[in-house]
C-alpha cells in the first residue's frame, strides 16, 4: 500500500517539477515571449511556428502556457505558504490555549467559511488596484481555515500526551513544546492539506478570472487564458484546450502527490474521523 | 443531545452576525456609490442627495449598521436599491432556484459517490478501486466555467439530448447539477473510501471477519455507519463550497438563482440586497453545517463529547 | 392562453410563432420612469409608446403625438392620435401623458429621468388630444425627452414598477433575471404584431448565447458575439447574420487634469499613434467604422471632419516637440495608466492600444476593473486613459453635457475636465436654437473644434451585428440596437 502511495506521490512530484521547469526555461523554449502581439495571426491554429497556436491577439499560446506555469504555480504556492503560516499559527494558539480563545477562533472560521469570497476579491481589487498580489491575498484570507483546523486538532489531542507533561515538568515553554514536539507531528497532515490547498488555489484563481477579478491582463495565468479563450471555444478550441490541460495536469499532479503522501506518511483516516481533513 | 443542539443553534447567532458585519464593512469600503449608479449621470446633485437621505445612506456608518440589524431582527431586510422592491421579496424569488440546483447537485453526488466509495473500499487495490480514485480526481481538475461549456457542447449540441442553459424542467437541471456536483462527488468518493477502510481496519471488525461469525455482515454495516460520521461532517463543509460554486455555475448556465443575484448586486453596489443575500447564504450555510454536525453525533454517540 | 405561454418555458424548444430573444443582462428596470440602461430601453421601445420616437438619423418622428409645434419660444403643443390603446382597451389621452410626466418630475419618486425634464416648468392637458409643455427657457433638447413611455394616469404615481403601456407589445410575465414574456397588444393602432409571443431570456455568458443559437433555444441575438463566432454562426443553415452600420461611439477618454494630457500635442500624438483601421480589423474583425467624433454619419447633425491618420513618426515628433523625449531608445518617454472594463473586446482593445502606444515610446499600464469600480473612478477623475462608449446618441446636446466646462461630474459627463470657451459658447447656443438648419451649423462647428482639440481620442462606430433565424421576416435591425422592428415581423 505504501509503495502504491509512493508511486503516486512520485508521479505527482515529477509532473509538478516538469511543469515548474517548463516555466523556468520558458524564455528558451519560447523565445517570442508571451506578450508579443501579432494581430495578423489572430486565432491561428497550431502550426510549425506556433506549436499551440495563437490567441486573440496573435500571441504564442505555447509561450503563454509556459509562462503561465510561473504565474499559476506561483499563485498557488504563494497562497499556500501564506495560508499555511497564518492558519498554523492561529490553530496552534487556539489548540494550545483552549477555552474562549479556541471558541473565538472557531467562530471566526465559521464566519469566514460563510463569507462570499467573490465580495472579498472584488473589494480587494477595487481598493488596491487589480493585481496578482491581491489575488493571492484574497485566496489566502479565504484559505487559511483548513490549516487552522488541522493544527488546532493536532495540538489539542497531542497536548494531553505524557511527553508533553514531561517536557512541561522539565521547564519547557509552551512555544518550544509546540514548535519542537507538536508541530512536527502535525506536519504530515498539514503538508497533505497544503497540496490540496495549492490545487484549490490554482482553480480558484481561474474562477476569479471568470468573474473579472483575477490576474490582470496581459498576465498569462492559466485561468485567465481559459477565460479569455472561452468565447472562441467553437472556432478556436486550442485557446482553451492547452491552458485547460495544463491546469488539469497541475491539479491532478498535486492531488496525486497529496494522496500519495498521505499513504506514505500514514496519515490515516484517524484524522479524517475527526472531520479534520477532507481527503 | 438536546442541550448540545440548543447550544449549537445559539452559536449560530454570533456567526451570522459576524458575516453580516464583515459584509457591511466591505461594501462600504468599495468605491462606487449606489445612488449614483442607480440614478446614472443624468441626475442633478440635488436629486442624488435627496435619494441618499431617503435611503438613509447619509447617516454615519454605525447608525446605518444598527438600523440594518434592528430591521433584520424584525424580518425586514430593507429595500433593494436596484430592484425597487423589498429585499426579502427579491431573495425569496431567487432562492428556490439555487436551492433546487444545490439539492440536485448534492443528490447526484451522493447517489453516485457514496456507492462508488464503498465499492472502492471493499474492492481495494483492484482496477475498480484505481479507476474510482482517478475519476474522483477529475472533479477538481475541471473547474465549472470550463466543464460547463464542454458538457453543453457534448450533450446539447453534438448529441442534442439536453437543453443548453436556463431553468425549466428536469432536463434543464441535469447539466448544471452535474457541473456543480462533480467536485463534491470526487471528494465524497475518496472520503468514503478512506473512512470505510479505516473503520474496516478496526480490531473488532477484523476479529469478526476472522472468526467468520454469522454476524460479521452486521459488523460490516456497523463499520459503515461509523465510516459515515466524517462523511457527514465534511458534507456540511462542502455545502459552503456548493453555495460558492453556485455563483459560477449559475452564471454559466443562466440559472436565475441567488449566486448570480449576489454578483449583480455587488456590481450595482446595491448594499441592502448584498447584505440580504449574504445573510441568506450565511444562514443557510451555518444551518446546513449545524444539521450535519448534529447528524454526525446521532450516528456516533462517541462524538457527543464535543471533541471537534 | 397567455398563461400557458408563461409556463411553456419548461420545454426545450418554444411553441411556433414565438420568438426567443437573448439579452446579455437583466434590464435595470421595466418601468419607463426608471429605466436607464440599454436593455431597459430596448424593452421600453416594445412595451410603451411615447409622444415621439427617434428615427435612424436621430430625428424625432411622431408616435403618440400626431404633430407638434412651437406655440412660442417657450412652449410646445402636441396633438395626439386618438387611436392608441392600453392593453385593456382604454384609450391613451392627454391626461395619461400629463400624469406620467408629472410623476417623473416629482422628486419623491426619485426618477433618473427627472434631470432631463429640468426645463419643463409645467405640462397641461387642455383636452384629451392636446398636450402643452411650458419651458423655463428655450431648450431644444427637450424633444429628446419626449420619448418617455406613457403610463395610465391612474397608475403613474405608483412607487413600485408599473408595466402597463401602449406599445406594440404587452408584458405577460416577468421573472427578473430569467425571462420576460411579451404578447402582442391587440389595440396597437398600426396593426398588432404578427408574432404570437416574444420571450426575452437573460443569458449573461456569450458562449452560452451562441450555443443556444446553435441549438435553437434562442432565436435572435442583438449583442454581437466575437467576429470569428459570427462567421461560424453564419454557417448554420437556420440562422442569418445581418450587419448594418451602427452608431455606438467607442473612444478613449483622456483626463486633461494630467499635465501631459493637457498638452494638445500629446493628445494629437496619441491619436496619430493608433491605427484605427488595424484596430477595427483585429479587435472587432472589421465590424466597425473608424470614427471621427461622437456623431455617426447617419445622424442629421453629422459634419464630416478629417479622419485622423495613422502616423507614428509624426506622433513621435510631436512628443519630442512637447518636451517628452525618450532618454534612451528602450526607455519610455512616460507611463500612462489605462483603465478598462473586463469585457473581452475592451480588453483586446487595451492590449492593442498598449502595443501601439508602446511603439511611439509611451508605456501603458493596463488595469482591468469591474464596471462599478471603473465607472466610479472615471467619474471621480481617478484615471488617465479609459475606454468608454456612447450608445444610442440621439440629440446632439450630448456635446454640451460631455464637453461644457460646467459639466464636470457630478453635474455632467465632462469627465476629462476639458475647458474651451469656444466649445462652451457653441454648445450653449446649440441647446437654445430650435431651427434645424441653424442648429446643424452650430454643431458642425462644434465637431470641427473637437476634431482639432481632441479632448477624447475617437476610435470607431461599432456596427450592429444581429443574428436572426432565417424564418423571421419583416425585421429590420436598427443602428441604435432597438427591437422595434419586431412589431412588423413574422415567423414562417
Amino acid at each position: 500500500m505504501r509503495r502504491a502511495g509512493a508511486r503516486a506521490a512520485l508521479a505527482g512530484v515529477t509532473t509538478l517539477v516538469l511543469l515548474a521547469l517548463g516555466g523556468a526555461v520558458a524564455p528558451w523554449l519560447a523565445p517570442a515571449g508571451p506578450y508579443a502581439a501579432d494581430l495578423t495571426g489572430r486565432l491561428g491554429p497550431p502550426s510549425d511556428a506556433h506549436l499551440f497556436g495563437q490567441d486573440t491577439l496573435g500571441r504564442d499560446v505555447l509561450a503563454r502556457v509556459l509562462y503561465g506555469a510561473r504565474i499559476s504555480l506561483g499563485v498557488g504556492a504563494a497562497t499556500v505558504v501564506l495560508s499555511l503560516a497564518a492558519g498554523t499559527l492561529l490553530g496552534c494558539v487556539a489548540g494550545y490555549a483552549g477555552g474562549w480563545v479556541d471558541e473565538g477562533l472557531a467562530r471566526v472560521i465559521d464566519v469566514l467559511l460563510a463569507f462570499p469570497g467573490l465580495l472579498l476579491a472584488i473589494a480587494l481589487a477595487a481598493l488596491r488596484g487589480p493585481s496578482l498580489p491581491n489575488v493571492v491575498l484574497a485566496l489566502s484570507v479565504l484559505g487559511w481555515t483548513g490549516y487552522a483546523r488541522l493544527a488546532r486538532a493536532a495540538v489539542m489531542t497531542l497536548r494531553r500526551r505524557e511527553f508533553v507533561e514531561a517536557a512541561l515538568a522539565l521547564g519547557a515553554t509552551p512555544v518550544r513544546i509546540v514548535c519542537r514536539h507538536l508541530l512536527p507531528l502535525a506536519a504530515p497532515m498539514l503538508l497533505v492539506q497544503a497540496t490540496f490547498g495549492m490545487a484549490g488555489a490554482i482553480v480558484a484563481e481561474g474562477s476569479l478570472s471568470f468573474l473579472g477579478v483575477g490576474a490582470p491582463p496581459p498576465l498569462p495565468s492559466w485561468g485567465a487564458m481559459i477565460d479569455e479563450g472561452r468565447p472562441f471555444l467553437l472556432v478556436a478550441p486550442h485557446l482553451v484546450l492547452f491552458p485547460g490541460l495544463a491546469l488539469a495536469v497541475a491539479v491532478l499532479a498535486l492531488q496525486l502527490l497529496g494522496d500519495g503522501l498521505r499513504d506514505v506518511l500514514d496519515v490515516r483516516a484517524e484524522a479524517s474521523a475527526r472531520g479534520v481533513i477532507p481527503p | 443531545m438536546p442541550a448540545l443542539a440548543v447550544r449549537r443553534l445559539v452559536l449560530l447567532l454570533p456567526t451570522v452576525l459576524g458575516v453580516v458585519t464583515l459584509v457591511f464593512a466591505f461594501l462600504h469600503l468599495l468605491p462606487g456609490d449606489p445612488v449614483e449608479i442607480m440614478l446614472g449621470e443624468w441626475a442633478a446633485p440635488a436629486d442624488v442627495a435627496a435619494l441618499r437621505r431617503e435611503l438613509g445612506l447619509d447617516r454615519p456608518l454605525a447608525a446605518q449598521y444598527v438600523r440594518f440589524l434592528a430591521h433584520a431582527a424584525r424580518g425586514d431586510l430593507g429595500h433593494s436599491i436596484a430592484f425597487r422592491a423589498p429585499v426579502a421579496r427579491v431573495i425569496a424569488a431567487r432562492y428556490p432556484a439555487t436551492l433546487e440546483l444545490a439539492a440536485a447537485a448534492f443528490a447526484l453526488a451522493l447517489v453516485f459517490a457514496l456507492p462508488l466509495g464503498v465499492l472502492a473500499a471493499v474492492r481495494r487495490g483492484t482496477a475498480l478501486d484505481r479507476a474510482a480514485r482517478l475519476a474522483s480526481l477529475s472533479g477538481a481538475c475541471l473547474p465549472s466555467f470550463w466543464l460547463g461549456p464542454l458538457l453543453m457542447l457534448a450533450f446539447s449540441i453534438r448529441l442534442g439530448w439536453l437543453p443548453v442553459a436556463g431553468r425549466g424542467g428536469l432536463a434543464h437541471l441535469v447539466l448544471p447539477a452535474v457541473t456543480l456536483g462533480l467536485g463534491m462527488a470526487g471528494i465524497l468518493v475518496r472520503l468514503t473510501r478512506a473512512s470505510l477502510l479505516a473503520a474496516l481496519g478496526e480490531d473488532y471488525v477484523r476479529t469478526a471477519r476472522a472468526k467468520g461469525a454469522p454476524g460479521w455482515r452486521a459488523v460490516g454495516v456497523h463499520a459503515l455507519r461509523n465510516a459515515l460520521v466524517p462523511v457527514v461532517t465534511v458534507l456540511g463543509l462542502q455545502a459552503g463550497a456548493l453555495l460558492a460554486g453556485a455563483i459560477i455555475t449559475e452564471t454559466v448556465f443562466a440559472w436565475p438563482g441567488l449566486g448570480r443575484l449576489v454578483v449583480q448586486a455587488i456590481q450595482a453596489r446595491d448594499y441592502p440586497l448584498v447584505q440580504g443575500c449574504v445573510l441568506a447564504i450565511g444562514v443557510s450555510y451555518v444551518a446546513v453545517n449545524t444539521a450535519a454536525d448534529l447528524l454526525a453525533r446521532a450516528f456516533d454517540p462517541r462524538l457527543l463529547e464535543d471533541r471537534r | 392562453m397567455l398563461g400557458s405561454l408563461a409556463d411553456g418555458c419548461g420545454e426545450a424548444l418554444p411553441p411556433p410563432g414565438t420568438l426567443v430573444v437573448a439579452f446579455d443582462s437583466d434590464p435595470d428596470s421595466l418601468d419607463p420612469r426608471f429605466q436607464t440602461d440599454a436593455n431597459g430601453a430596448r424593452l421600453a421601445d416594445l412595451l410603451y409608446a411615447g409622444l415621439t420616437r427617434a428615427d435612424a438619423a436621430g430625428r424625432r418622428i411622431p408616435e403618440l403625438a400626431r404633430t407638434w409645434e412651437m406655440a412660442d419660444s417657450r412652449s410646445f403643443v402636441f396633438r395626439l392620435r386618438p387611436d392608441f390603446r392600453f392593453p385593456d382597451g382604454t384609450a391613451v389621452t392627454a391626461a395619461d401623458v400629463k400624469a406620467t410626466y408629472d410623476a417623473v418630475r416629482d422628486p419623491a419618486l426619485a426618477s433618473p429621468k427627472r434631470a432631463a425634464l429640468a426645463t419643463l416648468s409645467a405640462i397641461e392637458a387642455p383636452d384629451p388630444t392636446t398636450v402643452v409643455m411650458r419651458l423655463t427657457e428655450p431648450f431644444a433638447p427637450l424633444l429628446d425627452a419626449t420619448g418617455l413611455g406613457i403610463l395610465p394616469a391612474a397608475r403613474a404615481r405608483e412607487a413600485g414598477d408599473v408595466t402597463t403601456g401602449a406599445g406594440p407589445f404587452q408584458l405577460v410575465s416577468a421573472e427578473r433575471g430569467d425571462r420576460l414574456v411579451l404578447a402582442p397588444n391587440p389595440g396597437y393602432p398600426d396593426g398588432a404584431p404578427r408574432l404570437r409571443a416574444v420571450v426575452v431570456r437573460i443569458v449573461p455568458d456569450e458562449l452560452v448565447r451562441v450555443l443556444e443559437l446553435r441549438r435553437g433555444g434562442v432565436h435572435l441575438v442583438e449583442d454581437a458575439p466575437e467576429p470569428e463566432t459570427v462567421a461560424w454562426l453564419a454557417t448554420v443553415p437556420s440562422l442569418l447574420v445581418r450587419r448594418i452600420p451602427g452608431t455606438s461611439f467607442v473612444y478613449l477618454a483622456l483626463n486633461l487634469r494630467d499635465p501631459r494630457l493637457a498638452d494638445r500635442r500629446v493628445r494629437e500624438a496619441l491619436t496619430l499613434a493608433l491605427d484605427r483601421e488595424g484596430l477595427v480589423r483585429f479587435v472587432l474583425g472589421g465590424a466597425a467604422r473608424p470614427a471621427t467624433g461622437l456623431l455617426a454619419p447617419e445622424h442629421w447633425a453629422y459634419a464630416s471632419t478629417r479622419q485622423p491618420r495613422h502616423d507614428p513618426r509624426r506622433a513621435r515628433r510631436l512628443l519630442d516637440l512637447a518636451g517628452y523625449r525618450a532618454l534612451r531608445p528602450d526607455t519610455p518617454r512616460f507611463r500612462l495608466v489605462y483603465k478598462t472594463s473586463a469585457q473581452p473586446v475592451r480588453r483586446r482593445l487595451a492590449e492593442a492600444v498598449q502595443a501601439e502606444l508602446g511603439a511611439v515610446g509611451i508605456a501603458v499600464d493596463v488595469r482591468v476593473y469591474e464596471w462599478g469600480t471603473l465607472y466610479a473612478d472615471v467619474r471621480s477623475g481617478n484615471f488617465e486613459l479609459a475606454s468608454l462608449a456612447w450608445v444610442g446618441v440621439t440629440d446632439p446636446d450630448l456635446y454640451y453635457l460631455a464637453f461644457h466646462s460646467t459639466m464636470m461630474p457630478p453635474a455632467g459627463y465632462n469627465r476629462g475636465a476639458y475647458v474651451s470657451r469656444v466649445t462652451d459658447r457653441l454648445t450653449k447656443a446649440g441647446r437654445q436654437t430650435f431651427e434645424p438648419a441653424r442648429r446643424r451649423a452650430i454643431y458642425a462647428r462644434v465637431q470641427r473644434r473637437l476634431a482639432h482639440d481632441l479632448p477624447v481620442v475617437p476610435l470607431w462606430w461599432e456596427d450592429r451585428v444581429v443574428v436572426q433565424p432565417r424564418r423571421l421576416h419583416g425585421f429590420e435591425p436598427s443602428p441604435s440596437g432597438d427591437l422595434r422592428g419586431l412589431a412588423s415581423a413574422w415567423l414562417d
